[in-house]
């Protein structure tokens, strides 16, 4: 039981770094991104290829231990293109307007990865090396432990940017109200850039850390991880980082624990759907969600 | 018939001729491109009516398809098997739709996605479910391609004909005003509760269809990927690049995403593969659509109907009428629209009472603001009475006061019956109609539809009844529809009854929320601030049909209103309210000449000066 709790938190972790995006995005745009997971995904797929292939007209092979960063950057450049072109076009729009966007752009990107690298699992050895610790009578591989860790600074950083920095303030003033914030001078684009180009870069981190502790991606794997986390963030309140990764690690146990002793197929998903369903009735803006705020 | 009309038809006769003569192979094709657009169909009645989106259709089209091969397979008659199909997925659907009663928008959303998931990994991962193994004879009938096609077209017709009388019956309009104005909407009788779950339900049945006709089609259901979330995605994509809200756009962007991969197997030149490319450029297009179309095809066909409207008189007479009201002979025109006060009501009036509407010590507090403190007042039968007062000093909290939008403690009694604790929709079936500050109607409706949405409480029969065209209903929307021509014919508003409210004036959608008031058939009508937005000759006209309205239709009125003279000209007496109490009461020219009166609303210079400057 220990065990599965221990897995299940950190898969848990893993998805809340894809959640934190999203709280971000969400908190600075008031839109909700399902495109979060398929943004690192193409990331990390472009890593791999780099690294097998080497880059288009270099001919150099990227080191291993490269395809992490080249996921996070990536997937932070994919953030900075899509908020250009598409959703900045799209914050005065009622919020169901920017999920179908970010719904269309999931879908665009996992069509292309189909298209770019095929439907065949890319199995990717670990970025951070291959070694395991021992935790109350578990083995947790690199990756997993890697997840906790970055959920947790991730997790830091975040609070205290948006709490004890002037740029966060301008984040939690575009959240309160855009226009109000636009006429007392907040740069206001500027936000809107940073939350998309912050959520790539997590996109990408997670990406590359959930390729190699779930044995590999095919293109949608990310979006169906990234259900995970929407489900974590809007259990949390969609507006709370810490909320969202209370959410995340409550699925990613709940899915450890009811797999691992329920044989039933399917038993995870419904759990997760009572879940939401239960948090979502009995307490509408989430668990550490502001009031009015979704 | 105006031209656009015209090339409509000719277009969609010329669709069906041509699919009719494409062969076996595509006809084949073409009913599974029909069942995606009717499950498309049914997605966009929940997106277009309620504005929620669902991302559990392919589930639900799963569960609809796998139900009636089932049922099939266990000797149903296909009729029975195809109704039991429609019933599960309805069931499926109405249950997905449960938590739209406690949250809303993007949550929402999200339990679907949910919902998806689980119906993917636990349902139909069991054979039980999934009909492994099993078939559904086809019956004799419908052995042929082109039987079957016709069969899948008729089910489509079938849909475009229930989608059409939602557009036109108690329900649909439930929906939108359910979707806009949540809360006012309980003031024309609206259930919201009731409305939310009904839209789901329909949603489902409709795509309960789909999942039949894609069962007749195969017989037996070996592959699940059409029940799957990139499925779902793709229905989205159908809707929003076809115009949600437009059947015309959907079937079109059906076609687009779902026939041309598989008839052009090949595109020439390029030699890309069809089938490949098609995906990606539909969730591109997807993309595009929402940030630069978003009403998609659909809003290009109406731009093209309208282009080719301007070519005829009539078409041209039609897309722009004059947006104001036409003055009306108003002594005739009331005695023509009193029959508009002979509504039934469960509650007759038994016994003399002193005013028609008495507040007691009404209070409403939000949190630690107190809006109105104790306020004592009475508006007797037959009376336009004024309320005034500066802005915050509690006048609309007044009326949703009574109209039940807000806690009360005290006493209001309308016609000597207790209103604290009944529901908006009691309050207006009791006879108190009401119009807001800032409009409580669908923008996106006509005129007409809006002014049928207010008499919601006086369709008896339930919506769902009323959309089969079952029972009394139809004599209810009969009814209802004589009562909105009458009110338009009042207000001189008729020549406007096809205008989507959202394309008015400003002033004129005031109007168009008075006739609305109106036809609902009230006693007491609660006018806030009619006159805003209007001009000096429109308000007096407006002034004169209140008295108009007290005098020929015997209706009693309380308006609030910030224009002075109006008040002097028609109100019978004023009440003046200030930080949520009661300052003075009498006549229009005794309480317009108290001096805190002056101070308090008129305003200090016009103290000074001795006088209303308006």
């Amino acid at each position: 039981m220990i065990a599965r709790i221990i897995t299940g938190l950190s898969a848990g972790a893993a998805y809340a770094i894809v959640a934190v995006g999203v709280v971000l995005i969400f908190k600075g745009t008031k839109a909700l991104s399902v495109a979060q997971g398929e943004i690192g995904a193409f990331g990390f797929f472009l890593g791999l290829r780099w690294a097998d292939r080497g880059v288009p007209g270099l001919g150099w092979h990227v080191p291993r231990f490269a395809t992490l960063l080249i996921a996070i950057v990536i997937g932070a450049l994919v953030g900075a293109v899509l908020e250009r072109t598409v959703m900045r076009r799209l914050v005065t729009r009622p919020p169901l307007d920017a999920l179908i966007a970010t719904l269309g752009i999931a879908l665009f990107l996992a069509l292309l990865e189909k298209e770019m690298f095929g439907t065949a699992t890319q199995f990717a050895p670990s970025p951070v090396g291959e070694w395991k610790i021992e935790l109350l009578g578990t083995s947790l591989t690199a990756p997993r432990v890697i997840a906790i860790v970055s959920v947790l600074i991730v997790a830091a950083a975040v609070w205290l940017f948006l709490n004890r920095t002037k740029f966060g303030l301008a984040v939690l003033a575009t959240t309160g109200d855009p226009v109000v914030a636009r006429v007392l001078g907040v740069p206001v684009n500027r936000v809107y850039r940073f939350t998309w180009v912050a959520a790539g870069a997590l996109s990408g981190l997670a990406a590359a850390l959930l390729g190699p502790a779930f044995g590999g991606l095919t293109p949608f794997d990310m979006t169906r991880f990234s259900l995970r986390a929407l489900a974590g963030a809007v259990i949390g309140g969609l507006d709370s980082v810490w909320g969202a990764i209370v959410g995340c690690l409550a699925i990613g146990v709940l899915e450890g624990v009811v797999g691992g002793s329920v044989s039933t197929a399917g038993a995870p998903e419904l759990a997760v759907l009572a879940l939401v369903l239960a948090t979502l009735l009995l307490r509408p803006r989430g668990l550490l969600g502001a009031e009015g705020a979704a | 018939m105006t031209p656009s009309r015209i090339l409509g038809t000719v277009t969609v006769g010329a669709a069906i001729v041509w699919s009719l003569l494409a062969g076996d192979v595509r006809l084949s094709i073409l009913v599974g491109v029909t069942a995606t657009a009717i499950a498309a169909l049914g997605l966009d009645v929940l997106v277009a009516r309620t504005g929620q989106l669902s991302l559990a259709h392919a589930a639900f089209l799963g569960i609809g398809a796998f139900t009636v091969v089932n049922a099939g397979d266990r000797g149903a008659p296909w009729p029975l098997a195809l109704l039991a199909g429609v019933v599960a997925t309805t069931f499926a659907a109405t249950i997905a739709g449960l938590p739209s009663l406690r949250i809303r928008g993007l949550q929402i959303a999200i339990t679907t996605l949910a919902f998806q998931v689980f119906a993917e990994k636990f349902l139909f991962t069991r054979d039980d479910v999934t009909a492994a193994g099993r078939t559904l004879e086809r019956p004799a009938f419908l052995r042929g391609d082109v039987q079957l096609y016709l069969f899948a077209l008729s089910c489509l017709a079938l849909v475009l004909l229930l989608r059409r009388r939602l557009a036109v019956t108690k329900g649909g309009r439930s929906f939108q005003a359910v979707r806009d104005v949540e809360a006012r909407a309980q003031c024309f009788g609206v259930q919201p509760g009731p409305s939310k779950l009904l839209a789901y339900a329909i949603s489902g049945a409709i795509v309960g269809l789909a999942g039949g006709v894609l069962a007749l089609k195969a017989g037996s259901i070996s592959a699940k990927d059409p029940f799957l979330l990139l499925e779902s995605l793709q229905l989205v994509a159908i809707v929003v690049v076809g115009g949600s809200g437009s059947a015309a756009g959907i079937l079109t962007a059906a076609v687009l995403v779902k026939a041309l991969p598989q008839i052009i197997t090949e595109i020439p030149l390029v030699h890309l593969r069809a089938d490949r490319v098609v995906p990606i450029a539909s969730a591109a297009l997807l993309v595009f659509a929402v940030v630069a179309q978003p009403t998609g095809i659909g809003g290009v066909y109406r731009a093209i109907g309208r282009a080719v409207d301007r070519f005829s008189p009539r078409g041209r007479r039609e897309a722009r009428p004059d947006p104001r009201p036409h003055a009306v002979d108003l002594d005739a025109a009331a005695r023509q629209a009193v029959t508009l006060r002979s509504v039934e009501r469960e509650f007759q009036l038994q016994m003399p009472v002193r005013a028609l509407l008495e507040a007691r010590d009404v209070r409403v507090a939000f949190g630690g603001v107190v809006a109105i403190d104790g306020v004592s007042l009475e508006v007797r039968r037959g009376e336009i009475v004024g309320l005034i007062g500066a802005n915050g000093a509690g006048k609309s909290t007044f009326f949703n006061a009574v109209s039940g939008l807000v806690p009360v403690t005290g006493s209001i009694r309308f016609r000597g019956v207790e209103l604290v604790g009944a529901s908006p929709a009691r309050r207006s079936a009791l006879g108190i109609a009401r119009t807001f500050q800032d409009m409580g109607l669908v923008r996106a409706e006509t005129v007409r539809e809006n002014v049928l949405l207010a008499q919601t409480w006086l369709a008896r029969a339930p919506a769902a009844v009323s959309l089969l065209g079952l029972g009394t209903s139809v004599h209810d929307e009969r009814h209802l529809r004589r009562r909105a021509g009458l009110a338009l014919e009042l207000f001189g508003l008729e020549h406007l009854a096809e205008m989507s409210l959202g394309e008015l004036p400003y002033g004129t959608m005031r109007i168009v929320e008075i006739a609305a008031a109106v036809a609902a058939g009230p006693d007491l009508l609660l006018l806030d601030e009619a006159t805003a937005g209007l001009g000096p000759e429109e308000s007096h006209a407006l002034g004169d049909r209140f008295v108009a309205l007290r005098d020929e239709l015997g209706l009693t009125l309380v308006v609030i209103e910030h224009h002075v003279p109006l008040v002097a000209r028609v109100c019978d007496y004023v009440y003046c309210l200030e930080s949520g109490a009661l300052i003075a009461e009498g006549s229009p020219s005794d309480v317009t000449a108290q001096p805190r009166v002056i101070e308090s609303f008129l305003g200090g210079s016009a103290a000074a000066t001795g006088g209303a400057t308006r």
